[in-house]
């Protein structure tokens, strides 16, 4: 090791010029900044992996993986359920119907295109979109957060959600036309979206710690309060009810629903896209993020307010599911990494595939009966929640 | 063509936090191409001096003056365009890999939605290089030693391209070899430096100005020569040192008495 103080070697090694040239290319202007020509590439040690394109190639690569997935998983849903649709069919039936009627001559009996289009697509699209928007939600929620543990019920707002479905359900309030519950759902998570917000603030900052706890309490105040209108309502069928509500399913799944969940997804996506650099900032920690000049307390509250709206639309469409928001993440991350450029929409795909086959089990199981979603993504993703956490524990404790 | 670097002043920067004043009336200048170390106890206000000029610490009266402009009246990319910090560690919550931890360095000089140019490429695989990273460079940054994440941050604030380089206790975790070749290389890249450090003997090797601080006031300012004398070393640390010359730089060299 040279000391400093030594008079400068006068002779150049390889390494020495080397060492140069790249503290000269670490001092370089961008090249938009100067007319200046582009340093020349400089050799790097051997074995450096500057891959940026065969990392690009596999990030595609998962990205169609996860598409097929969605494919997949769709087509299954428009095939089973009471009446069984061959696979052929049933995807004619699909791209005739996606393509104006273009597409395939109908040789189908008539009854297979009502049940696709009428009950089938709708259901598969709105298990599609809600599983896309708890992923990213559960994604977002976990770096505001920093905590890879929090998924999008932790803000409180899906309790809030559910507790205003379960007013209008206790008090038969059914004011607001057909879709009365969905809206009283929204409206609730929305109330508590300011409440967790207001209490988070308190004192200037909203740090990680402040919202998850500011969130946790509201909802234990809410499940509270929900059980107390349940058990205090004088109609015995609604436990039954508000228990399905809060266990989620796409039952009520029709076309009149989509367009609010659809286009909240859409837009949610494309703003958590366009600051997908910001929030790989914060999962640095906060004062990493200052230093690497993000303005922490203005993005995580947009992010906030961004994914408590999506995550409250979702519950109001399609009641509380659990785990997806919190184990798609995961899976992703194992998959294509942490940066949220590329983990985004591949998180969406992979909630939606994996959703529309939860919904497909929780239909055919005990067919003609339902089960809640809920229990079925619950029952996969506790335990491997569970695998998860024990596999983390071990690498982290074999980490030198 | 390299990037210049920057000039750093602190006029009469005060900190309080719970009702404590932890830093008070300090002020400082660091020329461009400077070293300053900033020594002082444990509990002196180094850090939380230092947290003034990137933006963590609001200072309730003075100004940090980064070229000529008051850090706290611009934006947090502004700053960060301009003062880069190497802090003593970060949460390591996710598996972010040591590339995409350097590559973070990008973030403030890029637009929304703007992809990595071959320019962020070449500069992560420069300070890759230039800190002997290649072999970790795939792997989760939680999996590193203390002194492998330091390089790491050293790495992430050099593709910031800073012209003022913050460093809290940048050598900390590091054996001999990197505290060595640590110092030796922030010399090397040509940028003005404030540095909070313990070993004295170090801060006189590598600073042009040392600054010391005690209960958060300033009470000398200097080259290492005046700076560092038995006196003030005694009333500063409490602890009784001899006063030699280094045998070969002929720079202060302390010795426990």
């Amino acid at each position: 090791m040279r000391a400093v103080a030594d008079p400068p070697a006068q002779e150049t090694s390889p390494e020495d010029r080397q060492r140069a040239e790249l503290l000269a290319i670490l001092r370089s202007p961008p090249p938009s900044s100067v007319a200046a020509p582009r340093p020349p590439p400089v050799a790097l040690p051997a074995g450096a992996p500057t891959s940026a394109g065969a990392r690009r190639g596999r990030h595609l690569l998962a990205l169609a993986g996860m598409t097929s997935l969605v494919v997949v998983a769709g087509l299954a849903g428009l095939m089973i359920g009471s009446v069984h649709i061959p696979a052929g069919t049933a995807g004619a039936i699909f791209l005739h119907w996606i393509s104006g009627g273009v597409l395939f001559e109908p040789t189908w009996r008539e009854a297979y295109e009502i049940i696709v289009v009428q009950t089938r697509v709708p259901r598969v699209i709105l298990a599609a979109v809600v599983g896309g928007s708890l992923g990213v939600c559960g994604m977002v929620i976990q770096a505001i957060v920093r905590n890879p543990l929090a998924g999008p019920s932790i803000l409180g707002v899906s309790s809030g959600a559910a507790t205003g479905a379960v007013v209008v359900m206790r008090f038969g309030l059914v004011t607001l036309g057909a879709f009365t519950l969905h809206i009283a759902a929204f409206l609730g998570g929305l109330a508590t979206l300011t409440i967790v917000f207001w209490i988070a603030r308190t004192g200037g900052r909203m740090t990680p710690t402040r919202l998850v706890l500011a969130g946790v309490a509201m909802s234990a105040v809410l499940s509270a309060f929900t059980s107390l209108l349940v058990l205090t309502s004088p109609d015995p069928q609604l436990a039954a009810r508000v228990l399905f509500w809060t266990l989620g399913g796409f039952g009520g799944a029709q076309w009149k629903l989509l367009p609010i969940p659809v286009a909240a997804l859409a837009l949610g996506l494309a703003v958590m896209l366009v600051q997908a650099r910001r929030l790989n900032l914060l999962m640095a920690g906060d004062e990493s993020a200052v230093a690497l000049g993000l303005n922490v307390e203005a993005h995580r509250r947009a992010m906030f307010v961004l994914t408590a709206a999506l995550t409250g639309i979702t519950v109001a469409v399609a009641g509380v599911i659990g785990f997806v928001g919190l184990i798609m993440p995961h899976i992703v991350r194992l998959m294509v990494g942490a940066d949220h450029r590329h983990a985004l929409p591949a998180v969406a795909l992979l909630g939606a595939a994996f959703t529309i086959a939860a919904d497909l089990v929780a239909r055919s199981i005990i067919a003609p009966l339902e089960l809640p979603v809920g229990i079925v993504t619950a029952l996969v993703g506790g335990p491997f929640f569970i695998w998860l956490l024990r596999r983390d524990a071990r690498s982290l404790a074999g980490a030198p | 063509m390299s990037l210049p670097p920057g000039r750093l002043a602190l006029e009469g920067v005060s900190f309080a936090a719970g009702g404590r004043a932890l830093v008070q009336d300090a002020s400082l200048e660091v020329a461009p191409g400077e070293m300053v170390g900033l020594l002082g106890s444990n509990g002196a206000g180094k850090s939380t001096l230092l947290r003034t000029i990137y933006r963590i610490n609001r200072p309730i009266a003075g100004r940090v003056l980064v070229d000529g402009e008051d850090a706290w009246s611009q934006s947090a990319a502004w700053v960060a365009q301009r003062v880069g910090a190497v802090l003593q560690d970060m949460p390591a919550d996710f598996p972010l890999t040591v590339e995409e931890v350097v590559a973070m360095g990008r973030s403030a000089h890029k637009r929304l939605l703007e992809p990595d140019s071959t320019h962020d490429h070449a500069l992560i695989d420069a300070a890759i290089a230039l800190l002997e990273l290649e072999s970790f460079r795939a792997r989760p940054f939680r999996t590193l030693s203390g002194g492998e994440r330091q390089r790491v941050l050293l790495a992430r604030a050099m593709v910031q391209q800073p012209r003022i380089l913050v460093l809290d206790e940048p050598t900390n975790h590091l054996d001999i070899r990197y505290q060595l070749s640590l110092l030796r290389f922030v010399r090397e890249i040509g940028v003005t430096i404030i540095a909070a450090l313990h070993d004295l003997n170090l801060a006189a090797m590598f600073c042009d100005r040392l600054c010391v601080l005690d209960g958060g006031r300033v009470v000398a300012t200097g080259r290492p020569d005046d700076v560092l004398t038995a006196e003030r070393v005694s009333e500063v640390w409490g602890a009784e040192m001899i006063v030699q010359r280094h045998p070969t730089s002929g720079k202060v060299w302390l010795l426990p008495a």
